[in-house]
Order: C-alpha cells, then sequence, then structure tokens
C-alpha cells in the first residue's frame, strides 16, 4: 500500500506547488506592472512588499461566501471548484526532471489537453450559476475564445509531436538533450547527440518549430484568458466577466485555477519547443558543461527557471498591449494562426520525411 | 474485492447514477451538467479496460466539444422555448409516452441479447490474437498503432467521414448566412 501514500503525498505537493506560485506570481506581477507603469507597487508588507499577497489571502478567506439570492446554488458553488481541479489535474502528467513525473503517461500530452478543455465547462457554469448578466456574456465571450484558439494550439502542438513521434512528455523531454537515445540534428544536419544543451532543442532540431512556438503561446494567452486576450473579464464593459459575483474562498479558487493555468501552458510549451528540463549549456570539447548540469536537480532548476521567464513574458505582454476586440480576436485567430499552424504541420511532414 | 473492482463498481454507480439523473431531473442545465459527469465516469470506465486513448478522446470530443456546443444551444435559445420544454408533463406512464416507451424496452432487448450471446470470456479473435501474440502491452503506445491503421486499413471510412464533416460545415455556413447576402 506504500505507494498509494507516495500518490497522496505527489498530489498534495503538486498542490503546494500551486497554491505557492500563485502567491509568489500575483506578487510579481504587481511588481513587474509597477515596474512596467514606473510605478512602485506594493512596498509595505514584507520586504519588497513580498508578504501582500499572503495577507490579501488571508483577507480573502475571511470574506464572507455569498450566493446571490437568484443564483442556481448548486452550480454556482461547484463551478470554481471544477476550474480549478480541471487545471490541477493536468499538471499529473507534466515531467519535471529526468525521471521524475508525478504520472507516466503514454499519452500525456493529450491527456492534458483534454483535461484543460474541462475548463470552459466550469466557466460556463460559472457565467450561468451566477444567474448574471455580466457573468453570462463572459462566459460565454470565455468558451467561444477557448474552443476557437484550441485549433492553432491544436496544430502547433502536432507538429512539435509529429518531430518527437510520441506522445509521452517525458520521452519528448529525454529527446531534447545528451540523455536521448536518438539522434538529434541542430537544423537538421549537425548531430549535436553528445554535445547537447539549446542546440538539441526542439525548436533548434527543426526551425519551423520556432513558428509553431510562437503560435502555440498566442493561442496559450487566449486559452488562459489573459490580456491581449481578456475580453472575458474585460473590466470595462462586463464589470470581472464570468466572476463577478464570487467573493471569499470562491474568488481565490478562480484567481488560483488562472495563475496554475498560466504556469501550465507555459511548462507544457517548455516541454515541447524549449528543450524541457535540458541545460541550455553545450558541451564544448573537455568542457562538459551540458554533463555537469544535468540531473535531477538540476532538472527541475531548468524546468523552474524556463517556465518561470514565459510567465513573465505572459505578465509583460499583459501590460503592454492593448485588449483585442472581439472579431479582431477572432480574425487572428482563423485568418491568421491557423494557416500558419496547418502550413507549420505541414513542414513538419515533410521535415520528417526528407531531413531527419 | 480488489481496488480494481471496486474503481469499476464506483464507476459504474456514477454513470448509472447520472444518467438516471439527466434523464429525469426536470431543471435543463441541470441535466446537461450531470451529463458531463456521466461522461466523465464513462471514461474512467475505459481507462479501467486499458483503453487510455479511448478515454481521453471521450473527454476531448464529448466534454470539450459537444456538451459545450449543448450548452451553447441551450444558452442562446428563447426563454418560451425553454419553458415549453421544462414544463412538459411527466407522468411516467402516459400514452404519449409510449413509443419511447417500446423503443426502450425493444433495445433493452436487444442490449440483453448481446450481452448474452458475446461469450466474451472466449472470443475466438481474441483466442486467435493471443496464440500468435498480435497483441499490444499496457506500456506499449497505441497510437502508432492506431494511426497506421487510420492511414492503411480504415483509410476509406476515414475520408468518407471527413466529407461528411465537411458537408456538415458546408451546410452549416450556408444555413448561417443572411437572406439578403445570398446570391
Amino acid at each position: 500500500m506504500n505507494f498509494y501514500v507516495t500518490y497522496f503525498l505527489t498530489a498534495a505537493g503538486l498542490f503546494g506547488f500551486v497554491g505557492a506560485f500563485t502567491l509568489f506570481g500575483v506578487w510579481g506581477e504587481r511588481k513587474i506592472s509597477a515596474f512596467i507603469q514606473n510605478r512602485l507597487g506594493p512596498t509595505e508588507t514584507g520586504k519588497f512588499g513580498s508578504l501582500q499577497t499572503l495577507a490579501d489571502i488571508v483577507k480573502l478567506l475571511q470574506k464572507e461566501l455569498i450566493i446571490p439570492a437568484a443564483a442556481d446554488k448548486v452550480l454556482f458553488l461547484m463551478a470554481p471548484g471544477i476550474i480549478f481541479i480541471a487545471v490541477y489535474l493536468g499538471f499529473a502528467a507534466l515531467p519535471w526532471a529526468p525521471g521524475l513525473v508525478p504520472s507516466q503517461i503514454n499519452i500525456g500530452l493529450y491527456y492534458i489537453f483534454a483535461i484543460i478543455s474541462i475548463e470552459t465547462l466550469g466557466i460556463l457554469m460559472a457565467g450561468w450559476g451566477s444567474n448574471n448578466k455580466y457573468s453570462i456574456l463572459g462566459a460565454m465571450r470565455s468558451a467561444a475564445q477557448i474552443i476557437s484558439y484550441e485549433i492553432p494550439a491544436g496544430f502547433a502542438v502536432i507538429s512539435a509531436v509529429m518531430i518527437a513521434q510520441t506522445l509521452n512528455l517525458q520521452t519528448i523531454a529525454m529527446q531534447q538533450g545528451i540523455l536521448s537515445s536518438e539522434t538529434s540534428k541542430f537544423l537538421g544536419m549537425w548531430d549535436v547527440s553528445k554535445i547537447g544543451g539549446i542546440l538539441s532543442w526542439n525548436v533548434f532540431q527543426a526551425p519551423h518549430l520556432l513558428v509553431a512556438f510562437v503560435i502555440y503561446f498566442i493561442a496559450s494567452l487566449a486559452e488562459s484568458n489573459r490580456a491581449p486576450f481578456d475580453i472575458p473579464e474585460a473590466e470595462s464593459e462586463l464589470v470581472a466577466g464570468f466572476h463577478t459575483e464570487f467573493t471569499g474562498p470562491q474568488f481565490a479558487l478562480v484567481f488560483l485555477a488562472e495563475y496554475s493555468m498560466m504556469f501550465l501552458v507555459s511548462m507544457v510549451g517548455v516541454i515541447l519547443f524549449l528543450g524541457a528540463w535540458n541545460t541550455p549549456l553545450p558541451n564544448i570539447g573537455s568542457v562538459t558543461l551540458a554533463t555537469w548540469t544535468t540531473g535531477t536537480v538540476w532538472g527541475i532548476v531548468w524546468i523552474l527557471a524556463k517556465t518561470m521567464a514565459l510567465v513573465a513574458v505572459q505578465m509583460w505582454i499583459r501590460w503592454t498591449l492593448p485588449r483585442l476586440r472581439v472579431d479582431q480576436l477572432m480574425n487572428l485567430c482563423w485568418k491568421v494562426l491557423t494557416p500558419l499552424a496547418f502550413a507549420c504541420m505541414l513542414l513538419s511532414g515533410v521535415w520528417r520525411l526528407w531531413v531527419m | 474485492m480488489s481496488v480494481v473492482q471496486l474503481a469499476f463498481y464506483f464507476m459504474a454507480l456514477v454513470t448509472l447514477g447520472s444518467a438516471l439523473t439527466v434523464a429525469i431531473s426536470k431543471n435543463l442545465v441541470r441535466s446537461i451538467f450531470m451529463f458531463f459527469i456521466t461522461l466523465f465516469g464513462l471514461a474512467g470506465l475505459y481507462v479501467l479496460a486499458l483503453a487510455d486513448f479511448v478515454a481521453v478522446t471521450q473527454i476531448v470530443i464529448y466534454v470539450g466539444g459537444i456538451l459545450v456546443l449543448i450548452l451553447f444551444a441551450f444558452m442562446l435559445s428563447g426563454k418560451e422555448a425553454l419553458e415549453a420544454a421544462q414544463k412538459q408533463s411527466s407522468r411516467f406512464v402516459s400514452l404519449k409516452n409510449l413509443p419511447s416507451l417500446l423503443l426502450a424496452l425493444f433495445f433493452l432487448v436487444v442490449m440483453i441479447n448481446v450481452i448474452f450471446k458475446a461469450d466474451v470470456a472466449n472470443l475466438q479473435w481474441l483466442k486467435e490474437a493471443n496464440g500468435t501474440q498480435n497483441v499490444i502491452g499496457v506500456n506499449e503506445s497505441m497510437i502508432n498503432n492506431i494511426g497506421v491503421n487510420l492511414m492503411t486499413r480504415y483509410l476509406l471510412p476515414f475520408e468518407a467521414i471527413s466529407v461528411l464533416l465537411m458537408l456538415a460545415l458546408v451546410g452549416a455556413a450556408h444555413l448561417s448566412r443572411k437572406e439578403d447576402m445570398r446570391g
């Protein structure tokens, strides 16, 4: 029965990580937004205001749980839970280091995509359950947006999968470094299996994956409802979109889901395109930097660093670009990203057949 | 009872219970969300049968696609239509329900017949496959197999389905066009 204990510990550990990341992420976002807007951000609580979100969460949890009189109580109460659990379940298949993955699933990538799509259902549930026109408008917008952007994201991911020839995330990670059992070629011509480092990441093994990565990144912003794709919660027109009516612990859950989603999509992007837990440092002759910096601890360090960097870019974009109008949003998805993603998929096939 | 058996009965209970609630509940939205639980329980049963690809596909297509579309259709339809649907008499035994009752009964007979005649424990093709070692292990990847089969043995049905979906798309685009824009 020992392994059941391990399962529960792993799940609890992941939950703890998600919570800690959200606390840190909210603080980081406030600091980054302050820097971009030439302000100071939180400074009073703790050193550099680092305990600000902890104080916020304590306040949030003490708030009264208000259920609107006309709301559908069951749906209203369940919605934040479903939104969060959908995102949290996705973490089960993500590899953290060589040999360190909560659940080694053959079809890990597909599983993550399936489980994320449940979030849409939770959002619709929240919108309908609240019985508020702003909520339902936000929920409808969110669902439309997520469903549309799943297509370019899916095809960008498929073009990476065609290069990797597997849906197992740990195997995809393994292929992009010195631990790979297959030969990896930089730009399809220079054998870098022993050199590793940044040269054997997927985006450099097949250069068109760079385009696929950008498509995936843009689509992932839309899927996590982040600016410039935040019309579901557009403050200037919809109050707060689908989570208008939520207070206290329920609002905290919605927030937790948003930040976990940011981390999840960034980590999937890192695993597929940016070398997963592999080191960016290559082996140069007898200076075997890649061999020195590959291992369990190093793996966690690298993947955390890369994912945090992507999350920081997400925040940077949020505080820099204005919100897209709904028709611009759909134009971008269907007329720009989808054809480009199709082209990437086609190139992947050609690359696999004639170059690799 | 082993853990697997316990899990099976639990999943079966969840699936059947939620399916019953979907059929009985008078609140349409609740029914739709209950249907989500039914589909999830079914996916769990597929996982127990070691068909993880089918389970995940079930969630992608039914939960991520069809259920959301049903919800959209529900939320976009007018209040009058919904109220008419909710006001239907819920008496179980009535003349109006006779055709559906008959249909359900016939289907039940067919299902029971299938279950008793199948003799799942010793199927011919299963035994042959076991004899020639033509099987996929638990930890092996089955997507390669599915992909190769789709592109070789089942290419014609696959293409036929894609043409069908294309027709549906064209039809939807035609229907949603405004009248004055035609011609």
